[in-house]
């Protein structure tokens, strides 16, 4: 599990103010299709331009589940296998994230404190369009270990 | 007719279920979800986000992680009780071979909101999950309790429709909680070729702005 732990982030690798490592997410049909599939999701305006349209929108769009799940692999990265997510809080969708577009989930550490063996953060997460705030800012609280393994045995 | 009056009444279909903010809509009973945690339902779940932590797939990791085995994202929790589309000896779900027909029935829509006008259009605009723990391979979950929080009628550039917000309980089956949501939707009639007209209060600060998904 060498290489686990290697991942693993801890409270003393957690600075308030810094960058999560952004990731962009191309939103193609496809993509739409196979996360329908996934999330269960089917509701037409998540997959099909004309039904969309006659809803009123633009373009088929992205789903709730999987903009939620944009959010949680931005934050998995950031905390690692031991890290924990307590709540997601704020998750507004602004605007449509339509098909064609490459959404982008940025993050920042807001807030950080210890508290027992874990080190509890609150993260600020948005989600992009073209520049645009799509969904949120909202934040996401989770937790990482306050040291590692090897530092606890020490 | 004038507008104003038109505005008025549609805004008044809403009033029974506005009546209704603070009533629990759900009987006490949970709605479990149509597919047990799974790797299978994971691994799709996983697959369009790419996301690649050990502990989603591989219950070695999991477990040198402090989970009891494999564990689900947390996002995914509620997609977990989500019921199923069709159930073996239940009628067909398509009735149509239009290029866009709609399913006869699906859990995730407005066909049943009680107490409110019939809508077309549905679709969420925020949501606040709390989570007690994440769920692991062979749990099931279900939805327990629908609490209407609040309804607001608004008219926007999609159509005319409500903001509702509800606040449930996801549960495993053995009654644990293992998170608590709040939703927040927007069940609404698509704006047709002749709409009444934009709404003279302009846009609400509490509901969606220009666009919303």
């Amino acid at each position: 599990m060498t290489s686990l732990a290697s991942r693993q982030r801890t409270f003393g690798d957690v600075t308030v103010g810094e960058e999560l490592p952004s990731v962009e997410f191309p939103l193609t049909v496809y993509r739409l299709v196979v996360a329908a599939g996934g999330n269960r999701d089917f509701n037409s305006i998540h997959h099909n331009t004309a039904y969309a349209q006659a809803t009123g929108a633009p373009e088929m769009y992205a789903s709730t589940f999987i903009l939620m799940g944009m959010w949680e692999r931005l934050v998995r990265d950031y905390i690692g296998p031991a890290g924990t997510i307590r709540s997601i809080r704020d998750f507004r969708m602004r605007r449509f994230n339509l098909v064609g577009s490459v959404v982008e989930v940025r993050g920042r550490v807001r807030d950080a404190r210890r508290e027992d063996a874990h080190g509890i953060v609150t993260l600020e997460v948005e989600s992009l369009v073209d520049g645009q705030v799509t969904v949120g800012p909202g934040t996401v609280e989770v937790t990482v270990p306050a040291a590692s393994t090897a530092e606890a045995a020490a | 007719m004038s507008a104003d009056w038109q505005t008025q009444d549609w805004k008044a279909a809403w009033q029974p279920l506005a009546e209704a903010v603070g009533r629990d809509f759900g009987d006490g009973t949970v709605v479990f979800g149509a597919d047990a945690v799974e790797p299978g339902t994971i691994r799709r779940y996983t697959e369009p986000l790419e996301i690649s932590c050990p502990i989603h797939y591989d219950a070695g990791a999991a477990r040198a992680a402090g989970y009891p085995d494999v564990v689900a994202p947390y996002t995914a929790t509620m997609v977990y009780s989500v019921p199923p589309m069709w159930r073996p000896g239940e009628p067909t779900l398509y009735e149509s071979s239009d290029r866009d027909a709609q399913p006869a029935r699906s859990p995730i829509n407005n066909e049943d909101l009680p107490l409110a006008p019939k809508t077309t259009g549905f679709f969420a605009t925020d949501i606040s999950m709390e989570f007690l723990r994440p769920v692991t391979v062979g749990e099931r979950v279900g939805r327990r309790g629908q609490r209407l929080i609040s309804c607001t009628p608004k008219q926007t550039s999609m159509g005319r429709g409500a903001f509702l917000t509800w606040e449930s309980e996801l549960v495993t089956e053995r009654g644990e909680v293992v998170a608590r949501v709040r939703t927040g939707t927007y069940a609404y009639n698509p704006a047709g070729p002749d709409p009444a007209g934009p709404d003279p209060a302009g846009p609400d600060p509490a509901g969606p702005e220009e666009e919303q998904p």
